[in-house]
């Protein structure tokens, strides 16, 4: 028998997840939900900088998990800037701290000695079905399929939260995480296995109202409390903008690899600009066009039943009313 | 959802007073429909005709405007452009408009002769010329209107509006990222776009929608004129290329162009800052628009998205019963 059988508290019928978040306060609530799912066994968690620096995306990873009382689960340290270019933080939306100035008690975990893309490919090494939800730049995805030649094969699903077919948020054309590391996200776009991108398309519909916020506060447990605090600053300037709502970007895509039944998804082929001057991280995506791309069998997330998607997230952050 | 308000779009042309326009084109099936569509109209008064290289080379395409406009009577100076785009080689469309650039049926001879100085030079006269501000109808790369933009700047206030066929803000075609048009001369786009010139810009988002289908070829040629026998003959040619690619139909997109100016009420969009990407991998060609609007800029461009479908295949029959 496998090691994975063994395990003693381990339901083997969750499929083995990994996430790979750059956390931020979107990432955290995917955290949160994340630690709650019963059809997921959170089996590890990667750290890379992207809405702030490593200093923090790492602490936060690992105070957020401890928030949610998952302290079993084993943290890695990753990439602390792009692989090709400076890093551009969001520190206007996430906060200085990433947590929206927020301080998490720190965990009593440490992260694992071995990096980030040693990490996950052991994971995937360990199980066979392994998906992996990555919602920060994918810097540490693309240093573990640049490593480990064999490691897209080894994955049973890969969901990011990144990019758009149309628009952006950071620049006209390019997403945040995609325009923070768009080389990476190409390496994970030419890889030869298909990625859900769950972009902009989709996490712009996928948000909490203000009211709604207010109202996940008040369940009262330290979860939800931590969760109404860390994205205020964040709801405030998405307001700004004219928006909604807070959009809750990362939890999309984990609902994503959860459950597609909320969701409408296209196949297209994808590709990341990395030299225009104009459209640098935009993730090119064949959808409409006449003219295809060679490989296409990415799927891109265009819609969202955004009240199914508010029903899982309430009931996810409800479980934390149960001690 | 039809008939949207525009900033950037605010005028409508009428036959009490009709709008001056210039025609600048690389004909092509859609930009000789385009012309058919424009000359057939009472509120548009055409004031010269320009061949741009694209769809074909630019001895082909400056052939094919003098054959449209004799047969469609269109007694105006004709220039020939360019040889190719500003700062490169030519792409052609041969595969999609044939060997001649518009094959199908047979077009009389030109009447006029070309000019003997160029496309920017005989668009400055006009606009010299004209009491009134004008638009201009690029159906084709922007390399002309770029080069009058950039050898007459002092007559940009002559220019009212630009109304052209070209990019997407959702799609391509010559590329997933590309239209074609922008494609074949980006910087020459970029000049246009960053002019602050008011555009109408009919996209594919818009232009793929304008899909003209095999039974309303035969409404077309029923009416039974030279016009409509020689645009139907063009339709049944252009959509020969788009059956084979899945289409239930011609998408005339250079036709939107003059709707526009014609027909806003049959025709819905949004105003947004694009901007032309004129390099990168995947990007050389793409028309980006800011639709979550993060650059902090003004809109310049009246991006068409939705059209009824029906009214734009009525326009079409109206106007070759124009002609008799």
């Amino acid at each position: 028998m496998t090691e994975k059988y063994m395990k003693p508290d381990i339901d083997t019928k969750r499929i083995p997840l990994f996430i790979d978040c750059d956390t931020g306060v979107d990432d955290a609530m995917a955290l949160l939900c994340a630690a709650k799912m019963n059809s997921f066994d959170l089996i590890g968690v990667a750290a890379v900088a992207g809405n702030v620096g490593l200093e923090n995306t790492l602490p936060n990873t690992l105070n957020v998990l401890a928030l949610a009382g998952r302290t079993d689960v084993p943290v890695y340290k990753g990439a602390d800037k792009p692989l090709a270019r400076p890093l551009v933080t969001a520190p206007h939306v996430h906060g200085l701290n990433g947590l929206g100035g927020v301080e998490l008690d720190p965990s009593p975990r440490k992260a694992e000695s071995e990096p980030a893309w040693d990490g996950l490919y052991n994971a995937a090494i360990q199980y066979e079905n392994l998906v992996l939800v990555a919602v920060g730049p994918l810097t540490n995805v693309a240093k573990a399929f640049i490593k480990y030649r064999d490691l897209p094969k080894r994955l049973s699903k890969i969901v990011i939260m990144g990019g758009a077919a149309v628009g952006g948020n950071r620049t006209p054309s390019a997403e945040f995480n995609v325009i923070t590391d768009p080389e990476a996200a190409d390496v994970v776009f030419n890889s030869g296995i298909p990625v859900v991108m769950c972009g902009l398309d989709v996490t712009l519909k996928a948000y909490l109202t203000e009211a709604e916020l207010d109202e996940l506060a008040e369940l009262g447990t330290p979860q939800a409390i931590f969760s109404y605090q860390s994205q205020q600053n964040a709801l405030r300037y998405e307001l700004s903008l004219g928006l909604p709502g807070i959009c809750l970007h990362d939890p999309a895509a984990l609902f994503f690899a959860e459950d597609e039944s909320m969701f409408t998804a296209r196949k297209a082929g994808i590709r990341v600009e990395t030299r225009g001057l104009v459209t640098s991280g935009k993730t090119v995506t064949d959808l409409d066009s006449d003219k295809k791309m060679p490989y296409r069998e990415h799927r891109v997330v265009l819609d969202i039943d955004r009240e199914a998607f508010r029903g899982r997230l309430f009931a996810l952050m409800r479980k934390y009313c149960i001690p | 959802m039809i008939g949207n308000r525009s900033n950037i779009q605010t005028f409508h042309a009428s036959t009490e007073h009709p709008i001056p326009i210039i025609l600048d084109g690389d004909p092509g099936h859609d930009d000789a429909i385009a012309w058919v569509l424009a000359r057939s109209r009472p509120e548009l008064r055409i004031l010269c005709a320009t061949s741009v290289c694209g769809n074909q080379t630019i001895e082909k395409t400056t052939y094919n405007a003098g054959r449209i406009m004799a047969l469609l009577g269109m007694d105006v100076p004709l220039a020939m452009g360019l040889p190719k785009p500003l700062f490169r080689d030519p792409i052609i469309a041969d595969t999609v408009h044939g060997k001649t650039g518009l094959d199908g049926p047979d077009l009389p001879e030109p009447v006029r002769t070309p000019v003997p100085y160029s496309a920017a030079e005989l668009m400055a006269r006009c606009l010299k010329e004209s009491d009134e501000p004008v638009v201009i109808v690029p159906t084709g790369p922007l390399t002309n209107v770029a080069s009058l933009l950039l050898l007459y700047p002092e007559l940009k206030s002559k220019i009212r509006h630009i109304s052209l066929m070209g990019g997407g803000i959702a799609r391509g075609n010559w590329t997933p990222a590309a239209e074609f048009n922008i494609l074949v001369d980006p910087d020459a786009a970029k000049i246009v776009f960053d002019s602050d010139i008011p555009i109408t810009m009919a996209g594919l988002d818009v232009t793929e929608q304008a899909l003209v289908y095999p039974e309303d070829f035969e409404r077309i040629r029923h009416v039974g004129n030279d016009v409509a026998l020689v645009v139907a003959g063009w339709l049944e040619f252009f959509y020969h290329f788009h059956q084979a690619l899945g289409y239930p139909g011609a998408p005339v997109h250079d036709a939107v162009a003059v709707t526009a100016l014609v027909r806003p009420d049959i025709l819905s969009g949004k105003d947004l800052y694009v901007q032309v990407e004129t390099t990168g991998e995947f990007c050389r060609g793409a028309t980006v628009g800011d639709i979550n609007r993060v650059s902090g800029k003004p809109a310049n461009a009246y991006c068409l998205k939705d059209i009824d479908r029906v009214a734009f295949v009525d326009l079409l029959v109206e106007a070759v019963n124009y002609f008799g």
